[in-house]
């Protein structure tokens, strides 16, 4: 089944990416998740775990499991297309989206791999906003904040690796661990919560270096490098430190 | 049918951003009067188009809610002949807005349009107000954002009908940008639309964007539609733009020709507009040079300049109009400095400024002490000056000073709680000849909470003032204290001269303390000023509750126009029924005067409004039905000694607008008004009045290039037995040529009845290159064996 759809997912992109891609056509494609709005720098995607990755451009749609990684000084904007969420992928992250469709509901999944994301979420009636790392899941009813995932010694032989660490801005966000001990909670604006492999929660207020966090998870300020070379003046875009 | 369709999009708008044309209403003053869309909870812009009459000082609007029965008055910015003002979108509430102008002469006379408002002569009009359709969530346009600077080489559309309703046939969606279908160039991706711009560099342009986005049914039926606008363009700019800065601007040149009652007069003015942006910092700034600006009148010419840095720190000088809790001060010119820092946890907020300029009197006459009548216009003078002590003159205006501060804590989102303090002082030597200087201190407190995402919502605000009616003579000295105490039994001020000397010590570090000053009754509450107001939103309802008490002696100059001598309650509740397709109204108000007993007998003011709006998502006309019963009562009896104050009259009137898109031949937009009123008055030199207007207005869209629009109303009316009957027809048509370079527009509007008059207006518009923009407008008004006036002028625009 799920080759079935990644096979339906490859289809579609096919049809999106290649020559002819703005050619409307009768085949009733699948609907994209989310797209990326905009990017500085590297940004790469592949439409599945089983794809390779490709370079992306403004405005790629993402399917169901399809994952946006950054380079060095890179970002990425990722916004879902019922437009209740923007996430601003920082560098060298790597995020998997996910989405279940019912009826008019859209029900989504960021995975955060690794790396480092910024988010604002609005107000979700009936349905689902789920952030997951390694280590955590989190249920979103419309805030604001950061999320990072720094990977253990261990890498990505061992699932429940790492340390995962929640930042709000603002609103309210429920938890829960995804190993180790089960453990649940919820924290609000201005607060934040931290998981790590084993299960052990740590909350509390946000410090000064976490509002600096989130301060920088919420502009999208680059910079621009210009280059004289000898077709011309080169423009390279990137993240500032 | 495709055509057809594509107009009544362009002009959808027509039904939301219909704008209103008064053409009828009799008015010295005000030739027209112009809405923009009036959608609940979205502010609306209005510009007021005078008649070609001189010596216009100021143009304001009075306007409120449905459910209140007080009108907030503000200052219009007058430019040209063009009043403008934006109502703010807390006013916006469906069914309607009720409003009505009043237009100040240099001489200080005023009069308000409609004519005889004030004197209960008539009554104001009502704008109808639309409920925002919620067809309008099912197109998600996510990218440009509205609004959104994109480069023209990476320029993406991305639409989500992700939330379209079931009855949508998604592949039936129409794209266009700027007018030129797109679909075909679109991929359809389930329920997301992408366009990738270079694929079709052809497609787009630099510059303003308009992205039009039509949905149909499984029948092919139109369904709805929505529009966006963004800007692309070049790389380089935008890469400036990034780099954070920005600017653009307008210059608007006008001359101007009236003629008034066979006086012909030449008026010119320029206005230039520009801001910019770097970064988190954005600055703007405004000139506005008029020939009719005199050194006799209050200024015409208007300048401003403003710097802020995000939201937290902002800088304006000029001609500003700062805004403070409305019991203390709002809708006030300033000329001079407002600054405001707004850290979240703790903001303040600053006023330093002019809100009058010294205007000097004329001496008419001089008097020696024995021959000086006693009269207000008779002043002191300077006698080795004029060679008398007394004269007769023109008073002049003051100066007047400005000084407010609040500090305030808490961003406003869900709490703050602000302290305003205010100052105003006339200033006694800015003119020879003027009377009675005044001074006027007010402090007060607001406090604002919102609880469970603005569902539960509280604000209040109080305030107290002390007004000093006469500064001339200065603070009471303690020679004069002492002499008030001196004699037999005391004073009516007790006989405690130096805890009085100690009061005036304190008081005066703040305002002139002498015989002059306020209230004389504070332990009643005079000049305390306070409301409370409580809005609870839950299961479609938005229901609030509220209190408002104004003491008969309140007063700030930074605020003209609160009701005072008044208290009492106003509940209302609007509801939402059938998917936001029905509306109920219903409010509920009782005001009491007479707080400080100065009155022969306290007035009850009652007030029901009740309302019903039907806006239907098929094919059948908006309706809204609408009762309002105004009491006013008080206890005084005909026959008793004080019955020259009785109060004993009532008001019906009731109110029924249609508005309806069809299709016939082609696409047509109407509204129908009918509304009548019966004022019965009791009391003894009471007025009865009734009325009734019927109105008619249809657009209609005959071609892309050609429109039409037809105004009929008939109005009738009888103010105390006295007959007023008046119909007036107004068929105009606005047309587009050389590729839309040059718009061209005709109005014609013959009134008859008692009301004889004949408008007709001649408008052209010629783009000259891209972003210069000349206009010739020519008015003219024939009254049958009266006058015929006119106005011609040309405008010169240049946008950049």
């Amino acid at each position: 089944m799920k080759l079935l759809l990644i096979c339906i997912c490859l289809i579609s992109f096919t049809a999106v990416a290649g020559n002819e891609k703005n050619q409307p056509s009768d085949e009733k494609k699948p609907t994209p998740v989310a797209l990326v709005k905009k990017i500085v720098k590297d940004v790469k995607y592949k439409e599945s775990d089983e794809s390779d990755w490709e370079i992306a451009k403004t405005g790629e749609p993402l399917f169901d499991g399809g994952l946006v990684k950054t380079g060095t000084k890179s970002l990425a904007l990722v916004l879902f297309i019922d437009g209740s969420g923007l996430l601003r992928v920082r560098e060298n992250s790597i995020l998997n989206i996910y989405g279940d469709r019912d009826g008019k509901t859209l029900n989504k999944n960021a995975f955060l791999e690794k790396g480092l994301v910024g988010f604002e979420v609005s107000k979700q009636e009936d349905e689902e906003f789920k952030f997951t790392t390694p280590t955590m899941v989190a249920s979103i009813r419309g805030t604001s904040g950061a999320l990072g995932h720094e990977e253990g010694e261990g890498g990505d032989e061992n699932q429940c690796d790492g340390i995962s660490t929640l930042i709000l801005n603002e609103g309210d966000v429920d938890y829960q661990t995804n190993c180790g001990d089960q453990g649940s909670g919820s924290v609000g604006g201005g607060g934040f919560v931290q998981i790590d492999g084993d299960g052990n929660i740590n909350t509390g207020d946000n410090s000064n270096d976490q509002e600096d966090i989130l301060n920088q998870t919420s502009s999208i300020d680059t910079k621009i490098l210009r280059l004289q070379v000898e077709e011309g003046l080169l423009e390279i875009e990137y993240e500032p430190e | 049918m495709r055509i057809n369709i594509h107009f009544s999009l362009i002009f959808t708008a027509a039904v939301i951003l219909v704008n209103v044309n008064n053409h009828a209403q009799v008015s010295n003053s005000i030739a027209s009067v112009e809405f923009g869309a009036a959608l609940e909870n979205n502010s609306v812009q209005v510009s007021a188009e005078m008649l070609p009459v001189t010596g216009i000082a100021k143009v304001q609007i009075a306007y409120r809610a449905f459910e209140e029965s007080e009108f907030k008055i503000n200052e219009m910015e007058l430019i040209g002949n063009t009043a403008y003002f934006t109502i703010p979108s807390e006013a916006v509430k469906l069914p309607a807005i009720t409003y009505y102008f009043i237009v100040t002469f240099t001489s200080g006379e005023y009069e308000t349009y409609p004519l005889g408002i004030e004197q209960g002569e008539n009554i104001p009009l009502e704008l109808t107000v639309l409920a925002t359709s919620p067809k309008d969530k099912e197109i998600l346009i996510l990218s440009p954002s509205p609004g959104e600077l994109v480069d023209i080489k990476k320029l993406f559309l991305t639409i989500s009908l992700i939330k379209a309703s079931d009855g949508v046939d998604v592949s039936k969606t129409k794209i266009f940008l700027n007018n030129q279908d797109i679909t075909d160039k679109c991929l359809f991706a389930g329920d997301v639309i992408l366009f990738y711009g270079e694929n079709f560099p052809d497609v787009v342009s630099l510059g303003q964007q308009s992205l039009r986005v039509e949905l149909y049914d499984s029948e092919g039926k139109f369904y709805h539609s929505t529009i966006s606008t963004f800007t692309s363009t070049k790389s380089s700019t935008l890469k400036l733009a990034e780099t954070r800065f920005d600017y653009n601007g307008s210059i608007k040149a006008e001359s101007r020709n009236q003629k008034f009652s066979g006086v012909s007069e030449w008026f010119n003015n320029i206005g230039i507009r520009a801001s910019s942006k770097y970064e988190d910092f954005a600055a703007r700034g405004y000139l506005y040079v008029t020939s009719e600006e005199k050194k006799y009148l209050q200024p015409q010419n208007r300048f401003s300049a403003t710097v802020e840095y995000s939201d937290i720190a902002k800088v304006e000088g000029g001609d500003i109009y700062p805004v403070y809790p409305d019991l203390i001060l709002s809708g006030k010119r300033v000329r001079g400095f407002n600054g405001e820092i707004n850290s979240g946890y703790f903001n303040i907020q600053a006023t330093f400024g002019e809100t009058r300029r010294d205007v000097e009197g004329k001496l008419v006459e001089t008097y020696s002490r024995e021959t000086a009548p006693l009269s207000s216009n008779v002043i002191e003078i300077d006698s080795a000056l004029y060679g008398q002590p007394y004269g007769k003159v023109e008073l002049g205006t003051f100066s007047r000073q400005l000084f407010a501060i609040r500090p305030s804590f808490g961003t406003g989102r869900t709490f703050q709680l602000g302290f305003t303090y205010l100052h105003s002082k006339d200033d006694y030597n800015s003119i020879e000849f003027g009377s009675k200087p005044k001074e006027n201190l007010v402090v007060g407190s607001d406090l604002k909470f919102a609880i469970d995402d603005q569902r539960i919502v509280f604000r209040g605000q109080a305030a107290v003032s002390l007004n000093n009616s006469d500064i001339s003579t200065g603070d009471l000295t303690d020679e004069q204290i002492d002499s008030i105490f001196t004699g037999s039994g005391g004073s009516s001020l007790g006989d405690d001269a130096e805890s009085f000397k100690d009061l005036k010590k304190l008081v005066s570090k703040f305002i002139t303390f002498n015989q002059f000053i306020g209230p004389v009754n504070p332990e009643k509450l005079a000049s305390a000023a306070g409301e409370a107001e409580l809005q609870l939103n839950y299961f479609n309802n938005n229901l609030r509750a509220s209190y408002i008490y104004r003491g008969n002696d309140y007063k700030s100059f930074g605020q003209d126009y609160v009701r005072t001598d008044v208290k009492g309650i106003n509940i209302s509740d609007r509801v939402r029924l059938m998917q936001n397709q029905l509306f109920l109204s219903l409010s509920y108000e009782k005001l009491l005067d007479n707080l400080q007993n100065t009155k022969y007998a306290t007035t009850g003011y009652q007030t029901i409004n009740t309302s019903v709006s039907y806006f239907p998502r098929t094919d059948f006309p908006g309706i809204t039905v609408g009762y309002t019963r105004y009491d006013n009562q008080n206890d005084i009896e005909a026959g008793s000694i004080n019955e020259a104050f009785m109060v004993d009259n009532y008001t019906n009137r009731f109110f029924t607008r249609l508005n309806y898109n069809f299709e016939w031949g082609v696409k047509h937009n109407s509204i129908l008004n009918i509304a009548t009123s019966s004022r019965i008055d009791d009391a003894i030199n009471g007025t009865d009045a009734k009325y009734t207007s019927v109105s008619l207005n249809l657009n209609s869209y005959w071609t892309r290039d050609l429109s039409s629009n037809l105004y009929l109303i008939t109005y009738n009316s009888e103010i105390s037995a006295q007959p007023f009957n008046y119909t007036t027809i107004a068929l105009g048509g606005r047309y587009k040529l050389l590729q839309d370079q040059l718009n061209v527009a005709l109005n014609i509007s013959p009134s008859f009845g008692d009301f004889e008059r004949l408008s007709v207006e001649l408008l052209s518009e010629y783009l000259v290159i891209q972003n210069l923009r000349l206009t010739f407008q020519f008015r003219y008004y024939n009254y049958p064996n009266i006058s015929s006036d006119s106005v011609a002028g040309m405008i010169l625009r240049w946008n950049f």
